[in-house]
């Protein structure tokens, strides 16, 4: 039962960072490196506004994401989108990028640990099982979230010229889609998630500078099973992972988690390099 | 563009005098402080023209060569303390684990277009640098391995071996750049369809680049732990990888050679640098990040032409060299 | 045992719900030209992907000199005397002329000669030798075509595969490459297989035509028959290219 539902929430943290660092390949074929950085700001923007402008939670975290999401919008506007032809160009840039801000933090605030508040302090009663209630309400908002993303895609006009620039992103020019704005919007959308992902999960996991790259390495994995530019392919591929590294977790030892994802990565690479859904074969 | 710099008798006297000054420099200027600079800079310029075979003529970027380095790194620690073997043992230890890591890595890797070779890399050096944090019993976690017995005691003599290797390292990678390697090298990174359709098995080939530029900067790795006489999973972080590319980038991608200036620069200026301390990482990064703006062809490479064309037209009168023989195979 | 030096038989590739070859076959005897025809999206290239191992066919067998070549990678297939060119020239960006041709020699058909000769050589016979230490980036898409060639060549091929040789070009450089290809045919008694969609250039190089449409074949025979077939001349007008048919 434990596992049932620790494992439903690292998938769900998984899958929020997933889905966004998907989205914005799957529509501006960008690589972003600095995703895991939008999570750690996520946090450390929460923690800041909380204990040192004393804001009330709920407001710290809107102000939190719109700030990231913002953040992500000029980085892409600026950095990225210029280097846009190269895809390894975009790699080290964002790479560059996230070493940045991973410095800037640690310049400001250190290595030690901080301390995100938690929307919910009290533990919850599953089932036999005492869990905080900030892991459920992660898993809850990642779902909420993950499904309004998903309604917004497939029923709105700009979701549909989300979805017409990821399939053919000239053609979308040349019916007149901006997608310049688009990759504002998607890089926003992807940016907000991570930091979300960061509020939530900020209480129960670690908070320090380099906390940017395990989310990274497990996204990569993720798209890696999943498929490179599928949402559901990415939200099946965390379920998956969030399940194995608990399962492992639980059955064998922590210190083995890790390895799940670089086995899972390159097994898949080895047998199937599309991923579960993926659209365009590596070859 | 990367043009590459011919091995031609210029450029080779060119090298050959730099090295002997770089030998006589602590000499002349006394105190062991310099020693040790100097050293690390030859370490890094180990690792950086490695990096620059595999990743700079291929075009396939490498974002985890500290991968290799620590494995390098840590073989040393392990074969000298745990296992108490001579420090000798070392070198060909760690060249032939970097191999392996890079065989492992690279074969399911390279033989796919996009990203996942270089993304691949990334997360197995974070990996790694976590796993030696989880398996602390047998790796030290935090703090590593410690008490690692030097090479050569003498630190002017341990400088002047690196420099050796370095030079040789040096040369083994110009000369394989210049032959037919380099030719194939540059043709995948010029298209790789292309290139199969030229009857050229492109990814053995690149496997292969792979693991030689993993050996030798494995035994960096090891020529470090034999000069720190420790090792610790930051030899791990991505910004050991960063800094090398930025290194590269700095001196001239694809140039073999331009990468060895480009580390010497920068550790000397990482050494002036010595009173922002926690901000050296930070002005790499900035660094990296103006010079994939404004100077994608390096500083080191592009200065060193200007400065060969100068004196060849001077000695000769003539302009251009005929630059053809430097495809051929002459071998 | 064929004598045919390229035999082809039922080859089929589907792209999830669009097939785009079907059932193909296809005969080319040594020392033919043999051109296939057809409108844009008609297969052609997917046809040459399946037959030089960029793309894995479902269905039929490729048997190259009797043996078959199904499955093979595309440098295997190389090594074993076939040669493409692509429709999109790709020339290996920061290099020189005469280097891309010498990456061409390296394979293992090619005895240890003096390779820079030998690609002064084919350089020169495509018209490109004072371009040999061009970068190959500025060259002009006339040069390139040759280039592609000079490449392909280099390999020491008994087949060669020329994807749209002409496409973009002027009539005068069509008229060059077109007296090249002749050339290199009768010097070298090259195989060759060609794929065009404009007629006329076409119809004077090859000895017999292989009409595709929608990934099948829709007629065979020598040139003549070609351009007054019903079927063929409905897959041209039915697209809009009247300037195929002038």
């Amino acid at each position: 039962m434990e596992i049932l539902i620790y494992g439903a929430v690292t998938s769900a943290i998984y899958a929020m960072l997933a889905v966004g660092f998907t989205l914005i390949f799957g529509v501006a074929r960008v690589l972003n490196l600095a995703h895991g950085s939008f999570y750690a700001l996520g946090a450390y923007g929460a923690y800041v506004l909380t204990s040192i402008a004393g804001l009330p939670l709920w407001l710290a975290a809107i102000l939190a994401v719109a700030g990231v999401s913002l953040f992500g919008v000029l980085v892409e506007k600026i950095l990225i989108r210029p280097l846009r032809y190269s895809q390894l160009g975009v790699l080290m840039i964002t790479l560059a990028i996230a070493l940045v801000v991973e410095q800037s933090l640690f310049l400001t605030f250190g290595s030690e640990y901080r301390n995100v508040p938690a929307f919910v302090d009290t533990k919850i009663n599953m089932g036999g099982v005492d869990v905080a209630g900030q892991r459920l309400l992660t898993l809850v908002v990642a779902g909420v979230s993950i499904a309004v993303l998903y309604l917004f895609i497939q029923r709105t006009r700009l979701g549909s010229a989300i979805l017409a620039i990821s399939q053919d992103a000239d053609a979308a020019k040349y019916m007149g889609i901006p997608s310049d704005r688009i990759f504002s919007l998607v890089m926003a959308i992807s940016a907000a998630l991570a930091a979300l992902a960061g509020i939530l999960a900020g209480p129960f996991l670690s908070v320090q500078p380099s906390m940017h790259l395990l989310p990274i390495v497990k996204a990569f994995a993720i798209v890696v099973v999943g498929g490179l530019g599928s949402i559901p392919g990415s939200i099946l591929a965390a379920f998956m992972l969030g399940y194995a590294e608990t399962i492992v977790a639980y059955e064998i030892s922590t210190s083995w988690t890790e390895i799940v994802s670089v086995l899972a990565t390159l097994l898949m690479l080895v047998f199937r390099p599309a991923g579960i859904f993926g659209k365009r074969t590596a070859f | 563009m990367a043009a590459l710099g011919s091995l031609d008798k210029l450029s080779s006297t060119a090298g050959l005098v730099s090295l002997c000054l770089l030998a006589v420099l602590p000499v002349l200027v006394g105190g062991s402080y310099l020693v040790g600079v100097l050293t690390v800079a030859a370490i890094y310029g180990i690792w950086a023209v490695s990096w620059d075979f595999m990743s700079g003529l291929t075009g396939r970027e490498n974002f985890g060569h500290s991968l290799f380095i620590g494995v390098g790194a840590y073989a040393a620690g392990f074969l000298n303390v745990q296992m108490g073997l001579g420090p000798w043992w070392s070198l060909p230890a760690s060249m032939v684990l970097a191999s392996f890591f890079g065989l492992l890595l690279g074969f399911p890797t390279l033989r796919l277009k996009g990203p996942y070779f270089a993304l691949a890399m990334l997360s197995a050096a974070v990996i790694m640098q976590r796993l030696m944090l989880i398996f602390w019993e047998y790796t030290g976690g935090e703090e590593g391995i410690q008490d690692i017995t030097p090479l050569i005691k003498n630190h002017l003599h341990y400088y002047w071996f690196v420099l050796c290797v370095l030079g040789l390292t040096t040369w083994l990678f110009a000369w394989l750049a210049r032959s037919r390697w380099g030719l194939i090298l540059r043709a995948i990174k010029g298209d790789e369809a292309t290139c199969m359709a030229a009857g050229l098995p492109i990814t053995t080939y690149k496997i292969i680049s792979l693991i030689i530029s993993a050996a030798f900067a494995g035994l960096g790795g090891a020529l470090y732990a034999h000069y720190q006489l420790q090792v610790s999973p930051q030899l791990f972080a991505v910004v050991t990888s960063i800094t090398i590319i930025t290194m590269v980038y700095v001196g001239g991608i694809g140039t073999i050679f331009g990468p060895v200036g480009g580390a010497l620069l920068l550790t000397l200026m990482t050494e002036g640098l010595r009173n922002f301390g926690e901000w050296r990482l930070m002005i790499y990064s900035v660094l990296l990040i103006l010079i994939l703006f404004y100077l994608p062809n390096g500083v080191v490479a592009p200065i060193w032409k200007k400065i060969r064309a100068m004196l060849t037209s001077s000695v000769q009168g003539t302009g251009a060299q005929r630059p053809t023989d430097k495809a051929t195979g002459e071998a | 045992m064929s004598d045919y030096l390229l035999d082809v038989k039922q080859i089929n590739k589907r792209f999830g719900g669009l097939h785009a070859v079907r059932d193909v076959n296809l005969q080319v005897r040594r020392g033919e030209i043999v051109g296939i025809l057809g409108p844009n999206g008609a297969g052609k290239t997917t046809l040459f992907n399946l037959l030089t191992g960029f793309i894995p066919p479902d269905e039929g067998t490729v048997n190259f000199q009797g043996r078959s070549i199904r499955g093979l990678k595309p440098h295997k297939i190389v090594n074993l005397g076939v040669a493409r060119t692509f429709q999109l020239c790709r020339p290996f960006v920061g290099m020189s002329v005469i280097e891309n041709v010498l990456v061409g020699s390296l394979g293992p058909r090619v005895s240890d000669v003096d390779l820079g000769a030998r690609a002064m050589h084919l350089l020169s016979e495509v018209g490109l030798a004072e371009k040999a230490d061009t970068p190959s980036e500025l060259l002009s898409y006339g040069d390139l075509r040759r280039l592609e060639i000079a490449r392909a060549l280099a390999t020491d091929p008994e087949l060669l595969l020329l994807d749209e040789p002409f496409a973009g070009l002027g009539s005068a450089e069509i008229e060059s490459i077109s007296a090249l290809i002749r050339k290199l045919h009768a010097e070298k008694n090259l195989t060759i297989l060609l794929i065009e969609h404009k007629l006329r250039e076409f119809m004077q190089l090859v000895s017999r035509v292989v009409a595709l449409d929608f990934g099948e074949v829709i007629a065979e025979g020598v040139p003549a028959e070609i351009v007054s077939h019903p079927r063929v001349i409905e897959a041209y007008i039915g697209k809009q290219t009247p300037e195929a048919l002038a």
